[in-house]
């Protein structure tokens, strides 16, 4: 009888231990990590909305004919920059999606603003407008790869949470709730243009 | 009675075992990168032995003097990737420059795609901004690269990103030089 009551006992330091290693201590490292990311994601995208008062301001120098490109673009960053999504938002589809899609919505207009650039030889080699150009550029890349780590943190989240044995810590101990992957992998208008030294298209 | 002690048992050794963590598929659809065989790999087959042993010279040189580990790699083929998808993955594949500092460079030129890029670690962002590393790619090397001087666009592009990490120039006078917003 206390051997039986003591092997009853031992099962429960045994569970525990055993769950530790999956569940009870990575579910809060895998969504701090999904968090974290998220927070590179916020911060690139800010970064472009930073950049952008200034190409308007240069474009609007050469290119005063694109005024209606140029509202465009400075009204769908007033959108942009209005939609802010917290880190604990993200269990919160609706939200996500919003942030998304006013994100792309200057995107594309920040697209057709650098392709009627094209038409303006004088601007197109005036070296503010370069740096500006090749900071965009980089800005556009940083965020394509921040939204792809994010997207990663996000699946090893969610399925951790959704997986046995740590789905029995997410549930009794975290209230753990999937988080939201970004839809679209970036339209083509968040594509940076390629450095090409060839005839053919890069 | 033996049944019960087992069990404690059986419990610590499976639950481990099935809560290694998935693999995420990004990882699955990686291209077949070049293997990192020193500071100049050279797939494409483009430069002779003696610009690679000038390009590995002033590389050993530059992450002796001052840390940062600078890499040259011609591409046979991006395997449909773009390049700035290839160059990101094959930068974190290789992990170039110290984990701590992420002062890795590397300098990408995929011949038959016709595109180059250079891959900037993020510790050397404020060093090689993105406007001189599009300035570098656009002054010194896509001319060569167009009238298929690919050594010397690669020679020219080098010269100009070493003498760039050699700079005793602070972060703000850098970032004034090449017109960055900050």
């Amino acid at each position: 009888m206390t051997r039986t009551r003591l092997n009853a006992l031992l099962l429960v330091p045994a569970a525990a231990i055993s769950l530790s290693g999956c569940g009870i201590n990575s579910i809060p490292t895998a969504e701090e990590n999904a968090k974290a990311r998220w927070a590179d994601v916020q911060n690139q995208y800010q970064r472009r909305a930073d950049l952008i008062p200034n190409l308007v301001e240069t474009v609007k120098g050469y290119a005063a004919q694109e005024k209606s490109t140029l509202t465009a673009v400075t009204e769908a960053r007033a959108k942009a920059t209005s939609i802010q999504v917290s880190a604990n938002d993200l269990t919160d589809p609706a939200k996500v999606q919003q942030f998304e899609q006013a994100q792309g919505q200057l995107s594309q207009s920040l697209g057709r603003l650098l392709v009627s650039v094209e038409a303006y030889p004088d601007l197109k080699s005036n070296q503010n407008f370069l740096a500006l150009q090749s900071q965009l550029e980089g800005t556009e890349n940083r965020i394509t790869v921040a939204r792809g780590d994010y997207n990663n943190a996000v699946q090893s989240y969610n399925t951790q949470i959704r997986t046995f044995p740590a789905v029995i810590g997410a549930k009794v101990f975290y209230g753990s709730k999937p988080m939201t992957p970004f839809q679209a992998t970036s339209p083509n208008a968040e594509k940076a243009p390629t450095v090409s030294f060839g005839n053919s298209a890069g | 009675m033996l049944r019960f002690a087992l069990l404690p048992a059986l419990l610590l050794l499976t639950v481990p075992a099935a809560c290694r963590q998935p693999t995420p598929a990004a990882q699955a659809a990686e291209p077949h990168f070049p293997t990192l065989t020193g500071r100049v790999v050279d797939q494409a087959d483009l430069l002779s032995p003696q610009v690679e042993a000038r390009l590995a010279a002033q590389s050993e040189a530059v992450e002796r003097e001052i840390g940062p580990q600078y890499v040259i790699v011609t591409v046979s083929s991006l395997h449909g990737l773009a390049i700035e998808d290839y160059g990101v993955k094959l930068g974190r594949r290789w992990g170039i420059g110290s984990k701590a500092r992420n002062d890795g460079l590397l300098l990408i030129v995929a011949p038959h795609e016709n595109v180059a890029r250079i891959e900037v670690g993020y510790g050397l962002e404020k060093r090689v901004t993105d406007a001189f590393a599009a300035r570098v790619m656009r002054e010194k090397m896509v001319p060569r690269f167009k009238a298929g001087d690919f050594p010397g666009g690669i020679e020219a592009g080098s010269a100009e990103l070493v003498r760039r990490l050699r700079s005793k120039q602070t972060d703000r006078e850098i970032a004034v030089e090449d017109r960055m917003v900050i």
